[in-house]
């Protein structure tokens, strides 16, 4: 286990791209498991998250949230606890299924992976385990500035017959840190959809996976087909203790509001 | 001129018109055809237009509707090209309402909104679960023998569902190509089907509902999302403006409570059973309109879909249910030993020999086992409205009943909207509260995010600093108890008129005591408003229906763009024929002028005859029309359609004749006539009688 993790540590440690010159696809695919792997959490994971969405001619939202993950299980689930009117909704996942609960109701509802998170630029993935090996196929684009840093452009490609929010996304990964700076996704048709910019990574260790745990503190999302819209995204706090056993049911998140 | 000239010209005129017979039978036919067309057109326009804004004023819109002027969209009461429109609330709805009820003309201001939201979602099995759950949830750990009874129940037919769900799979596995995925799902069903799974339910029933709601449910066909249209308004209020509202099935929502109302229309179209209502729509067609399912496409299409969808049925009955209908439809299609499902084709494979029989049986057979109604009156009606980000807001409103429009039974568009009280509106809109806008102030002033425009995004971001990996500690983010916050909207629960007037108000109608009036209380209203800075938008109903609205004015257009082709015709050939008259009689009109007529008496003359023209044969046509008019007037022209229904405002387009439509059929006659007259008379009134001696015979 001490080896494995070892070995985990030097992966997400290792400067992962080579300066300049094209790369191979072995290469790509070697950076995106390097990104997914430093976001991945052995043990269970828990954050508060700030939500702030403003959109053309309404007045801003905010949210406050807890998001849950049990990477090992594919497990995610969100509950809102502010503003009042708002908490004890909640997002979870099981299996192929983002259920939506609504406590106002007591009902919970079957959403599909374009689900906006409240009704903001977000979406479950943005807040889950990173799964970009898995998901997609990576192809070079070549090396950028992006302000300061200097940046690899990586166009990616969904996977047959894996359901994403995206099918098509563009990543600028800092050469130095390994770490998404910019996301553009992309509809289908090849519209862009959103912009997604991740300024801060905080990197945080891991008692149960034997080595650090990086995530974005900051995100802000601008939407590109009604260019008024755009969310903030703060991680206030993540807490890797071990969750409860049975709180990824559809029972523990209505006992939150019951 | 003196009265015996006149008295000269006239008996002239008929004398001429008399003696040219034929001449004065065709140009007469045109002046009369004119005149007929501008009557019958002008009244049937009328008609159609009174019908149709009596449909919209009296269902929906009242005379006048006014909004918020600082609204980013244009008012359109049945929604349009891009949905329902996005309103502004009313600033200080009570407010604007009282000062509004101080101009003379008004009788009422009634507050609304409009949108549209889901009321069912989830597929069957979707639902059936989600009904075992609530059974689960509220029994607890110490169930009475009641809800023992009704999870028994619900399991029962959760358990057929999946029965039936195994066979559909497999039957479809064998024609498809997707083995391996279709392999996963068909084990999940499978097992689920088993009896073991059933013994074992009720020792972990949540974690056996989860199961089957992830596993289970997904593998049942699409959901079918039925959508409803709605006002939010306040419902006492409205029932007392819009009086040909009448309620048809329950009752009317009690006051100061939250509820919803069908639309009837909507209900039966929407909400019943697909098959039934099939059926029904069979029947109504073979009754009223004399139709076949011989001979009908779609008469003949229903009755086959009905065949294909027997599911829809047989997804409703647990084990009992199916056992009972299953016997008794052997015994009364005299079918023994032939199973539900073939029982069920063999009920809906109907003809016109024997859908009356067949009818009979399925109502009386079928239907008291199953929900004829996916929502049934008294339930508590889940609504879903999705905001315009896409973030959904749901209420659970009791069904108190459903309405029609007395006269509008049919007409789908007076019964597309379904009414909610003004409250349940408010919370399914996410209107933000001045509560909730001081929370969410306070949550951004603790958050300290910065706003960073897109423009300057890159810059800002990435512009300055040479690193942005930081390195921190896990931290302790703990999980509150229970969030005492989410507020409970249950059904039948009360609000206070406070409430009420707390409430953002989108549109409002405004009834009139005297519609004939409109346009100048619009007028009032507008510098009411402007004076006192109440900042509204006024606008009539014409516009408040959109394209609806502006079908009268089209129609109106093409009516006068043919009328007017008609006349301008006529006034070419009355004209040539006026001037051949008149070449013909240049001898006599010489004559004339040779003892002493002049010029005047000659020009006269050949007015006066296109006059007596114009009088008998557009008199003649005018009353042919109006005959016409109030003939169809008495029999009626049938709503042959839902689109029609609104159009006439019932049953039959009843014409009536207006004075205004005789009084604009004559003076365009008389209009045309003169003018296709004054030339020839010029004409005539040149001739010398040396020019008439001069001219061959």
């Amino acid at each position: 286990m001490r080896l494995v993790a070892a070995l985990l540590a030097c992966l997400a440690a290792t400067p992962a791209i080579p300066a300049g010159a094209p790369i191979t696809k072995e290469a790509m695919v070697a950076m995106l498991k390097t990104l997914d792997e430093r976001q991945r959490n052995q043990g269970d994971w828990k954050a508060l998250i700030y939500m702030e969405q403003k959109e053309r001619d309404k007045a801003d939202v905010a949210y406050e949230c807890l998001v849950f993950r049990r990477d090992k299980d594919e497990k995610f689930m969100i509950l809102f606890t502010k503003p009042k009117a708002e908490s004890g909704k909640g997002y979870l996942r099981m299996d192929k299924n983002l259920w939506m609960y609504d406590p106002t109701v007591g009902k919970w509802e079957r959403r599909t992976e374009r689900e906006r998170i409240g009704g903001t630029d977000s979406r479950r993935e943005d807040l889950d385990e990173s799964r970009l090996a898995v998901e997609y196929e990576p192809a070079d684009k070549g090396e950028e500035k992006l302000g300061v840093f200097t940046v690899r452009h990586l166009a990616l490609t969904a996977k047959p017959g894996i359901d994403v929010a995206y099918p098509v996304i563009e990543l600028w990964i800092d050469v130095a840190s390994g770490n998404t700076l910019k996301r553009q996704d992309f509809a289908l048709s090849g519209r862009l959809m959103r912009t997604a910019y991740y300024p801060k990574w905080q990197k945080i260790f891991s008692e149960s996976k034997g080595s650090d745990v990086w995530y974005p503190m900051e995100m802000r999302f601008y939407d590109e087909v009604d260019k008024a819209n755009s969310t903030i995204l703060l991680m206030k706090a993540v807490d890797l203790k071990p969750l409860e056993a049975n709180i990824f049911t559809k029972a523990w998140l209505e006992s939150k509001s019951r | 001129m003196n009265p015996d000239t006149f008295v000269l010209l006239v008996r002239m005129a008929f004398r001429n018109l008399f003696a040219a017979r034929l001449k004065t039978l065709i140009v007469g036919s045109i002046v009369f055809a004119g005149a007929f067309l501008v009557v019958l057109g002008l009244s049937l326009l009328e008609s159609v237009n009174d019908g149709m804004s009596r449909s919209i004023v009296d269902s929906l819109a009242g005379h006048i509707q006014v909004h918020a002027a600082a609204s980013k969209d244009k008012l359109e009461i049945f929604g349009g090209m891009g949905g329902f429109p996005d309103l502004a609330p009313i600033p200080r709805f009570p407010l604007v309402r009282d000062r509004l009820l101080t101009l003379p003309n008004v009788k009422a201001v009634v507050p609304m909104g409009i949108n549209g939201a889901v009321a069912t979602s989830g597929n069957v099995v979707d639902n059936a679960l989600e009904k075992l759950r609530d059974s689960v949830r509220r029994a607890g750990k110490r169930p009475t023998k009641a809800l023992r009874a009704e999870i028994g129940a619900r399991k029962a037919l959760v358990r057929r569902m999946v029965e039936l769900l195994e066979q559909d799979l497999l039957s479809a596995a064998s024609i498809s190509s997707e083995k391996a995925e279709n392999a996963v799902t068909i084990a999940n069903v499978h097992r689920a089907a088993q009896p073991a799974y059933w013994a074992r339910f009720d020792d972990d029933p949540l974690a056996s509902l989860e199961y089957l709601e992830n596993k289970v449910a997904p593998a049942a066909a699409e959901a079918d999302m039925l959508f409803v249209s709605y006002i939010g308004t306040d419902l006492d209020a409205f029932r007392k403006s819009f009086d040909r509202l009448e309620i048809t099935d329950g009752t009317f929502v009690p006051p100061g409570k939250r509820g919803f109302l069908f639309a009837k229309f909507n209900y039966e179209e929407m909400f019943k059973v697909k098959i039934a209502r099939r059926l029904d729509r069979i029947k109504e067609a073979k009754e009223i309109g004399g139709r076949t399912i011989a001979r009908d496409p779609e008469l003949k299409r229903w009755a086959g879909e009905n065949v294909a969808q027997t599911h829809e049925i047989l997804y409703q009955l647990d084990q009992l249910g199916a056992e009972a209908v299953e016997r008794a439809l052997q015994r009364d299609l005299k079918l023994p030993g032939l199973k539900l499902d073939a029982l069920l084709a063999k009920l809906l494979d109907i003809n016109d020999t024997n859908f009356a029989e067949r009818y009979r049986l399925f109502y009386a057979d079928v239907a008291p086992s199953i929900d004829l109604y996916k929502v049934r009156i008294g339930d508590d009606l889940t609504i879903k409205a999705v905001t315009r980000s896409g973030y959904p807001q749901s209420v659970v409103v009791k069904v108190y009943g459903a309405f029609q429009f007395r006269g509008l039974e049919k007409s789908a568009l007076a019964g597309s909207m379904c009414l909610i009280d003004l409250v349940s509106f408010n919370e399914l809109s996410g209107f933000p509260t001045t509560e909730s806008t001081a929370e969410i102030a306070g949550m951004r002033k603790a958050a300290g995010a910065k706003a960073v425009s897109r423009e300057t995004a890159e810059a800002d971001l990435f512009g300055g600093g040479t690193t942005t990996v930081q390195t921190g500690h896990t931290g302790d983010v703990r999980i509150p108890d229970r969030l005492s916050g989410a507020s409970s909207r249950r059904a039948g629960s009360a609000f206070t008129p406070a409430d009420l007037d707390r409430a953002s108000v989108l549109n409002a109608a405004v009834i009139l005591k005297d519609p004939r009036r409109m346009s100048r209380t619009m007028r009032e209203i507008e510098a009411l408003s402007k004076k006192e800075g109440l900042g509204l938008k006024v606008i009539s109903w014409q516009t408040a229906a959109g394209l609806l609205g502006q079908l009268v004015l089209l129609m109106r257009l093409v009516l006068f763009v043919a009328v007017g082709i008609i006349f301008l015709v006529a006034l070419v050939v009355l004209s040539n024929a006026f001037v051949m008259a008149t070449l013909e009689r240049v001898r006599d009109i010489g004559t004339l002028r040779a003892v002493g007529a002049r010029r005047g008496f000659i020009f006269a003359m050949i007015v006066v005859e296109a006059a007596v023209v114009g009088i008998i044969f557009g008199g003649a046509g005018a009353v042919a029309g109006g005959a016409v008019v109030e003939l169809i007037g008495w029999i009626g022209i049938p709503a042959k359609s839902d689109v029609m229904f609104f159009f006439f405002s019932g049953p039959r387009l009843k014409p009536f004749l207006r004075i205004s439509s005789v009084v604009i059929a004559a003076i365009l006659v008389l209009i045309v006539n003169a003018l296709s007259a004054g030339y020839p008379a010029w004409l005539a009134a040149r001739i010398t009688p040396r020019q008439a001696m001069a001219t061959d015979e």
